[in-house]
């Protein structure tokens, strides 16, 4: 036991600093995403590369490969992993956007579930038609090929639409609004593939199938309806307590309850995590929950990385590689036709269709969860595994540039009526003579908002970009050198205005106030003197 | 926001008769600190009124939105009056004030006053709303028209 725990710690160690250094390293040096940076230092310490190397201390390598079991990671780390796999779903359906996901039934949903359903065939028709293992379209390694194609982690392309500029275009919005489709639809694939996966028998029984998915939808649907349902009075009762600690900490409590509750009735604990998420997003604390969490993520997740990694087995993959290859160039394809063919239909001409489908492309978290799942359930072996891991690798470092490239040029955009919830929104604008003074007024504003009620979270620090809700008020505040612009929905533009106007005429006050001061000039002398002032 | 849980007809006053600025927001003050059994209104006043020297509250189109902050009071006050004639406010279009949206909130615990008087400025934006406001001769004419 004790031993066990002393590994497991060790293991910790190296990991964390592994992930981090690497990670910062991809991300500051080579412009690459951190997570590939954190796989990368789990590969490099992992069992089939440093971590075989007998440590004189421990009498054994600190990363042994056989420990027995389907996966080469102790149940302990494996432990940890699942922990911060659960922490981060929970994190993601926090930020899942549910009036959005509901509210895009047009465009955004066509694009999300063509290319879920056209990257899940694509991925599952190659599995079936190059594994000599595979018997067919249910067997449990197709269903997870199916299912890693389809999985978008729109956190890169967000980033890039946000950089240059193209968040509110109609691609930009078009495809964030799928992402959220496709995070969802994601998730319950992955359920009704997990619960398929556990009574796979080699045969194909429909009705099986049909109680499987059934279940898995009803899960999802139904805890999904009651958290929604059921947050908001919870919150309002946990409000009382006036402690925002509590509040995080219950939060996620409940979605390690729904995840474990989720694994015993046979689906993937990640999926409980995401649901309770989503029940808490639609809360007007989910921001701060959020932002309290952030530390726990902030070196767990690395960890689940650097775990993921560990389970790439380089002599596995040689056999696959080619396949690995292929299966990364059909997913990438699977993805621009399912998405840029429904784009094509709303609207969009081909060179919108093409920048959507680009943007669709790269993988990531969910991608290898699923792998993660598939591997440890024994649905798929090590070869398998390191062909997501390819695909991860391929989508993420070809996405940026082919995604970058193609916003070059003109509008993507057949048809002129542009989203109608983009024109219901407003724009206030308040320009400043300098990025001092603008930096004083945000703080302002920001602390009006919270005394009206108002709950507000710095979403980027790099770029002072601020989130505000109250109930069903969201309004979002961006500082770019001396201008701050606030958005908000049509209806609540005379708060926004109000409490600008109320700060303005604090700020004149201030000002007047200053300008009054008249022993400024000796209040600077003073500490001008007291500057050189030696002491006996 | 839902402005049945701030107004009631007991904070609506019609057709006040004053003859300036200050004398319609002390009317006002008494009137509101009168329906919440407040003695000293000297407080609630004063603070109205500095923030009504810090920069006038006149808005346009008739309305001005007096109001301010203070922890002689423990929750948020709010009313509205209508005058029979109008007076000025500093409003940007030089007119006249007619339509008077107040409110008193504590220092500490502000929100959401400034909900409140959005709420309001932005259904008077219809200026039928407007009309029937100033046309009403009753407390609950007045209400009814603002929360039907």
């Amino acid at each position: 036991m004790t031993h066990a725990m002393t590994v497991l710690i060790l293991q910790l160690a190296v990991l964390l600093v592994s992930a981090m250094l690497v990670g910062h390293l991809f991300e500051r040096v080579l412009r690459l995403p951190r997570v590939l940076g954190e796989l990368s230092a789990g590969m490099l310490v992992g069992p089939f590369a440093l971590g075989r190397i007998h440590l004189p201390g421990l009498h054994q390598a600190l990363f042994p490969a056989d420990i027995g079991g389907t996966i080469p990671v102790t149940p302990e780390l494996y432990g940890v992993a699942v922990l911060a796999s659960i922490i981060l779903l929970f994190l993601a359906g926090l930020e899942t956007d549910l009036p959005t996901f509901l509210k895009f039934s047009g465009v955004g949903s066509a694009v999300g579930i063509g290319g879920v359903i056209v990257a899940f065939a694509m991925g599952d028709f190659l599995a079936v038609l190059f594994l000599p293992s595979v018997i067919g379209f249910f067997d449990p390694q197709a269903l997870f090929l199916g299912t890693l194609s389809t999985a978008t982690s729109v956190g890169i392309t967000a980033r890039i639409l946000s950089e240059r500029r193209k968040m509110s275009s109609p691609e930009g919005v078009t495809i964030l609004a799928a992402a959220v489709l496709d995070d969802v639809l994601g998730i319950v694939l992955l359920a009704v593939v997990v619960a398929l996966a556990r009574v796979h028998d080699g045969s194909v029984d429909w009705v099986q199938i049909a109680r499987v998915a059934g279940k898995a939808f009803g899960f999802w649907i139904g805890s999904t309806v009651i958290g929604v349902l059921a947050a908001p009075r919870l919150v309002k009762g946990l409000k009382r307590l006036q402690s925002l600690e509590v509040i995080s900490g219950v939060s996620l409590g409940l979605a390690l309850l729904l995840a474990g509750f989720a694994e015993t009735v046979g689906l993937a604990m990640i999926i409980g995590a995401y649901v309770m998420g989503l029940a808490f997003s639609q809360t007007d604390i989910a921001d701060e929950v959020r932002d309290r969490l952030h530390g726990l993520y902030a070196y767990l997740v690395p960890i689940f990385f650097a775990v993921m990694g560990l389970m790439v087995d380089f002599a596995a993959i040689g056999p696959v590689f080619w396949f690995g290859l292929l299966f990364a160039v059909v997913a990438v394809a699977g993805k621009l036709i399912g998405c840029g063919i429904p784009a094509l239909i709303f609207g969009f001409n081909f060179k919108g269709a093409f920048r959507i489908g680009a943007g669709m492309l790269p993988r990531g978290e969910v991608t290898l969860i699923v792998a993660g799942i598939g591997l440890s359930a024994g649905a798929i072996g090590p070869d398998l595994f390191g062909v997501a891991i390819l695909t991860l690798l391929v989508s993420a470092v070809i996405a940026p540039p082919v995604l970058i490239q193609s916003f070059r040029g003109g509008s993507g955009y057949r048809r002129e009526d542009r989203d109608g919830d983009l024109a219901a929104s407003r724009e206030v604008k308040l320009e400043l003579p300098s990025v001092a003074a603008a930096d004083f007024v945000r703080g302002r504003i920001v602390d009006a908002f919270r005394s009206e009620g108002f709950f507000v979270v710095r979403v980027d620090i790099s770029s002072r970009i601020y989130r505000m809700r109250q109930n069903e008020i969201n309004i979002t505040m961006v500082q770019r050198d001396g201008v701050i612009t606030l958005n908000t929905p049509e209806k609540h533009e005379q708060l926004v205005r109000l409490v600008l106007l109320e700060e303005l005429v604090e700020l004149k006050e201030l000002m007047g106030g200053l300008q009054a001061m008249g022993g400024a000039e000796d209040l600077g002398d003073s500490l001008v003197d007291g500057l050189l002032e030696t002491r006996e | 926001m839902n402005l049945r849980k701030v107004l009631s007809p007991q904070v609506m006053f019609p057709a006040l008769q004053v003859a300036d600025k200050n004398e319609a927001i002390e009317t006002l003050v008494r009137r509101l600190a009168a329906t919440r059994k407040i003695d000293h209104v000297a407080p609630l006043i004063e603070v109205v009124m500095q923030r009504e020297q810090k920069d006038s509250t006149g808005l346009e189109r008739g309305i001005a939105v007096p109001h301010g902050k203070t922890d002689a009071v423990d929750d948020l006050i709010a009313g509205i009056a209508t005058l029979s004639e109008g007076v000025d406010f500093g409003a940007r279009d030089g007119k006249p004030s007619r339509i008077l949206v107040m409110t008193i909130s504590p220092l500490k615990r502000t929100g959401p006053h400034l909900q409140f008087i959005s709420e309001v400025v932005r259904l008077l934006r219809d200026e039928t709303l407007r009309d029937k406001l100033l046309a009403a001769t009753t407390a609950q004419q007045m209400y009814e028209a603002l929360t039907s």
